[in-house]
């Protein structure tokens, strides 16, 4: 539910960025959300869906989201490995069970094209 | 050829900007002022946060019984509706501000800094020694948003199950204890302690863990002897 919150602070930097750079209009917004962010990313973009579309400036706006795997850091070896599917089941290195993840919690405005 | 996107039309007159930026910047830079907000005050901050009805206000109120001669402290209060939690707490003679977030499901650092002012107003000398917020009770929404606190402790009561840090990752990642409360009603609920503490490293090893009950007092003097070593 606090996709909500993010999409606002979300149109709130876009309306700054709009200004900085004097457009009138937002035509793509890519936003990186890392799988361990917590944030629903159906209900991100319904509510971008949403309140995008109640200002002008975005009102043509597309939005793309982008989830990047997670690396896992074995916490026996240091080796980091990449998923995409949860965390894997024993370091490809030297098979110690215990990895950790190192990021994928993002929330990033990446790149705004502007008309 | 438009100079930005590649694309064929001469006349394309649009800008591609990299932003980079985090969605939270707005909240993180206001939590940084949060917290040095609560420095001046002399203050360390913990964010409590886990479900509604695992023990957040029960454990407040038994930790100023226990606490509240030693140590100055102070109470922020965050619930959707009401002053109830805040009244417990005021009920134990230390400052506290109830916010009440109109819906929202968790707590903002705008809203925090509205909440340190307000329990700033109620210091005679201005000095505290603990800060604890209480998150809107929720184990999703409240672990996106920093609020400028010095800890992060994440719960869990024995009769929500042992699976909460399988399903709920993020608050236990981003926290620095791990607790889990209600201990004395492990013999009624099929909970297991090893399959909650081994999923909950397994996602941040540095956890601290701890379980108490605030009704037998059992496990008590580890916590209060965690919460004396952050203020010295």
């Amino acid at each position: 539910m606090h996709e909500i919150s993010l999409v606002q602070g979300l149109l709130r930097q876009l309306a700054e960025l709009a200004r900085e750079h004097q457009v009138k209009a937002i035509s793509k917004v890519r936003v990186e959300v890392g799988p361990l962010s917590g944030i629903v990313i159906d209900s991100f973009q319904f509510g971008f869906d949403v309140l995008s579309a109640e200002q002008e400036l975005t009102r043509e706006a597309l939005l793309e989201i982008v989830t990047p795997p997670i690396h896992y850091k074995c916490c026996f070896c240091g080796h980091v490995c990449l998923s995409s599917e949860g965390v894997p089941g024993s370091c490809p290195e030297c098979s110690h069970t215990l990895l950790v993840p190192e990021g994928g919690d993002g929330l990033i405005l990446l790149q705004v094209e502007m008309v | 050829m438009c100079e930005d996107c590649g694309c064929a039309s001469p006349s394309h007159n649009h800008k591609v900007v990299d932003v980079n930026q985090s969605l939270l910047a707005a909240n993180d830079a206001l939590a940084a002022k949060n917290r040095e907000h609560i420095e001046e005050l002399g203050a360390v901050a913990i964010n409590l946060i886990s479900s509604p009805g695992s023990g957040k206000t029960t454990l407040l109120e038994k930790t100023i019984e226990r606490l509240g001669k030693e140590l100055r402290i102070g109470v922020i209060e965050g619930d959707i509706e009401t002053e109830r939690d805040a009244e417990r707490i005021r009920a134990k003679g230390v400052p506290v501000v109830q916010l009440t977030t109109g819906g929202a499901c968790h707590l903002d650092a705008a809203l925090v800094h509205k909440g340190i002012h307000a329990l700033e107003d109620q210091l005679d000398d201005k000095k505290l020694d603990l800060l604890f917020i209480e998150n809107v009770g929720n184990l999703v929404c409240p672990a996106t948003f920093y609020l400028g606190e010095h800890q992060r402790v994440v719960m869990i009561s024995v009769p929500e199950g042992p699976d909460k840090p399988a399903k709920y990752p993020k608050a236990f990642i981003g926290s620095q204890v791990f607790m889990i409360s209600k201990t004395d009603l492990l013999p009624y609920f099929d909970f297991s302690s090893e399959m909650a503490i081994k999923d909950a490293l397994q996602l941040n090893p540095k956890l601290l863990v701890m379980s108490l009950s605030a009704t037998t007092g059992d496990g008590f003097d580890r916590w209060l002897d965690y919460l004396r070593a952050l203020c010295r």
